[in-house]
């Protein structure tokens, strides 16, 4: 196969196993206080930045930072054991998601001085929230394609008109990192000319217009500019360089366990209902089901141990994001083929109330951070194929 | 380059003297191969020097297994390093000379009575895999305990599995035998030994079939272009290189479990068996599709493998035998204790 698409095994990590585990009494015991509830997708729909500070304070965001701005200079294995227990609990992570899974790495990566020591501390102590600014209106699998424009005023501050869409939890969110125009797009070149600004949302000229989605969570919004005054030096990175920039966030955005977990508060409710029943077709399904959770894990495991040994693997990462997200939504058909349930988000079955909710958020999953035909072509590329 | 890639190299040259040919009853092994690597030491890799094998690690002998099997190499290679050779060892029992194959199943219908200093066999088995061409069989049978039989003289039943390979039954009635008995334990752990065997060589035939697939698609014009230039054709390549990769991560961890000699190797077997197997429908189904007619023919290699993943993914118990192992050693503390054992058993 492609060497492309393969990576090494990952070790086995104690470290990781000595955090899974005070991760592990933490959630028991926010659990058993009532402090959250377990829902499904609880990356996208959970937010609660108490909840968020609480992991702050245990020095579970930032983890992998270093030091000087906050963060604890652990390994991706240890932030992907305590992300995984954390998704797998249905825990409300999403109000720090995006800052502490992709803002802050592409702020160390590409951020000045000034910046990272401004806000990266923040990040660590969950008090500091970033959404995406990438997809627009028109734009959406073509992100070269967007739109929003940035130009320089005579003061060298930028000004930033256009629209970004399904920006998840704006409303809740402190900055973004938005992609935008800084020069006429080139049809010879389509990459060129953007770049990545570091935007304040509390800026004037900004709307936040809610969008819900079909369970009538509000966890999408249009966020739109309007003549919005950013100050120069909040240009992250390179001006023209945005592309590539982007490009580099998406090995973080797109090989989390997230991309497998998002249904698993429902596999679970499924496996104490086997449980119950000790029905033969239902064990048959959970065992089928598990076996590919455990794939996953490993193959989500050794992005990882590459991000570890400092390599940023976005063609395994997409393959991984392919397969984990077609993963979380046909958990609901193998729970709907042995158990007869009608699914319902207010019923007092939890079993009910969870297919209910992977249901209204399952076409999502094979969207959101690159559609799976878009992830699949990334493949063929690492096959050769283009 | 590490050992494993000069064990590998020395079986990808005798493999290249021996292309893959159709089984018939008549001709149901490659005897010509298994003497070339059985010469060069192979068939006792991974088997203790100071028991008559070769020496080396469990990582020697799963390169072995996957390079033949990636060949469609018919040879009880895996049967002989994985699980037989093993099994003997670790029984207790003397393992027969590592050039005369030694083959393994399961004999649920087989009893062993004392007789003399050995005992004797009761009973038939059935699939026995390299039926009449193996010439020594680990038999796990019930009690349980593990005995050894030599072949010579047992008429073996003309049965094939859907890719030729004979999968007969033998008549044991009054074979004399040495028998070992084993745990229950030790009895689960053979049979998801046999399990990881079957594994190991789905994940090595899915690979190749993927890489034969990108190859044609590469190759095959139509409209003007190669076929790997349509998008369709894209999406189908990059969704079987997605079970592909799923499948050799797992059955990676699962082997490494047995080397490290996991308390959950079962369950990492069964879960490696039960995640190959599932791949085998969507990545022998579009690579047909690709490849078209003549895919569908003997002239072309692909049935050689396509044909053995369709049978290796039921055997030594399918998918739906190990996802109950699975699902129930999972659930083992109950309902609560699902995602500890997830983030445990590999």
């Amino acid at each position: 196969m492609s060497n492309s698409l393969v990576l090494a095994p990952a070790p086995r990590s104690e470290a990781a196993e000595r955090v899974r585990a005070e991760v592990r009494e933490f959630l028991a015991a926010e659990l058993a206080a009532g402090s959250f509830r377990t829902h499904v997708d609880t990356w996208l729909s959970g937010v609660d930045p108490e909840f968020s500070r609480k992991l702050g304070e245990r020095g579970w965001l930032g983890m992998t930072w270093p030091k000087k701005y906050g963060g604890h200079e652990r390994t991706a294995m240890e932030r992907y054991a305590v992300t995984e227990e954390l998704l797998a609990a249905g825990a409300p992570v999403a109000a720090h998601w995006i800052a502490d899974r992709q803002s802050g790495p592409n702020l160390l990566r590409y951020g000045t001085e000034k910046q990272r020591e401004e806000i990266l501390p923040r990040i660590v102590r969950g008090e500091c929230f970033f959404v995406i600014g990438m997809s627009e209106p028109d734009s959406g699998s073509d992100l070269a394609s967007i739109r929003t424009r940035a130009s320089r005023n005579e003061s060298g501050d930028w000004v930033v008109n256009g629209a970004k869409v399904w920006t998840s939890n704006a409303h809740a969110s402190h900055y973004g990192i938005v992609l935008v125009r800084t020069s006429p797009a080139d049809p010879a070149n389509r990459h060129a000319g953007l770049s990545q600004l570091l935007v304040d949302l509390s800026l004037p000229g900004i709307t936040v217009n809610p969008i819900r989605i079909l369970d009538g969570g509000h966890h999408f919004n249009e966020v739109v500019f309007e003549d919005v005054v950013v100050p120069g030096d909040m240009l992250l990175g390179t001006e023209g360089d945005g592309w590539h920039q982007v490009t580099a966030e998406l090995a973080f955005e797109r090989s989390g366990p997230e991309r497998f977990l998002s249904t698993y508060p429902l596999i679970a409710e499924f496996g104490r209902r086997v449980v119950d029943t000790g029905d033969a077709a239902q064990l048959a399904a959970l065992g089928r089901l598990s076996a590919r959770v455990l794939a996953l894990r490993q193959m989500s495991l050794r992005i990882a141990a590459a991000l570890d040994r400092g390599e940023l693997p976005n063609i395994p990462a997409a393959l991984v994001k392919d397969v984990g997200t077609t993963f979380e939504a046909d958990v609901i058909e193998e729970v709907r083929r042995v158990v007869d349930v009608t699914p319902s988000l207010d019923s007092p079955d939890t079993l009910a109330r969870a297919l209910a909710e992977a249901q209204l958020h399952q076409p999502g999953f094979t969207l959101r951070g690159g559609t799976n035909e878009i992830l699949r072509g990334i493949v063929a590329r690492g096959l050769g194929l283009r | 380059m590490s050992d494993q890639d000069l064990v590998v190299e020395t079986v990808r040259d005798i493999l290249s003297g021996f292309e893959p040919f159709v089984l018939t009853a008549e001709r149901r092994w490659d005897a010509g191969l298994w003497s070339a690597l059985a010469s060069s030491g192979l068939t006792g890799v991974g088997l203790p020097e100071s028991a008559g094998g070769s020496g080396g690690e469990l990582a020697d002998a799963v390169a072995i297994v996957r390079t033949l099997a990636a060949g469609a190499a018919a040879v009880p290679v895996a049967e002989q390093l994985l699980v037989a050779g093993p099994a003997v060892v670790a029984a207790g029992l003397p393992l027969p000379p590592v050039e005369e194959p030694l083959t393994f199943a399961v004999a649920d219908s087989v009893s062993a009575v004392p007789a003399g200093e050995g005992f004797t066999l009761t009973g038939s088995v059935a699939d026995v895999p390299w039926a009449g061409a193996a010439e020594h069989a680990a038999l796990l049978l019930p009690g349980p305990a593990l005995a050894l039989v030599s072949l010579e003289g047992v008429a073996a039943g003309d049965a094939f599995n859907l890719a030729g390979e004979p999968r007969g039954s033998l008549a044991l009635g009054g074979v004399s035998a040495l028998v070992a008995p084993l745990t229950e334990g030790q009895a689960e752990e053979l049979r998801a030994g046999f399990a990881l065997a079957r594994s190991v060589q789905l994940a090595a035939a899915l690979e190749r079939v993927l890489d034969w697939t990108v190859q044609y698609a590469g190759e095959r014009h139509q409209f003007g272009r190669p076929l790997g230039k349509f998008q369709a054709i894209q999406m189908e390549l990059a969704e079987m290189a997605g079970e592909v990769v799923a499948v050799t991560a797992l059955v990676d961890a699962a082997v490494q479990a047995l080397a490290h000699g996991s308390s959950d190797v079962v369950l990492a077997a069964a879960a490696a068996k039960v995640r190959a197997g599932a791949a085998v429908e969507v990545v022998a189904r579009l690579a047909h599709q690709v490849h078209g007619a003549i895919g569908f023919t003997q002239e072309h290699k692909l049935h050689h493998l396509t044909r053995r993943l369709w049978s290796w993914r039921d055997e030594a118990g399918s998918e739906l035998v190990w996802s109950r192992v699975l699902a129930a050693g999972l659930l083992a503390d109950g309902g609560d204790g699902l995602w500890p054992a997830l983030t445990r058993v590999v």
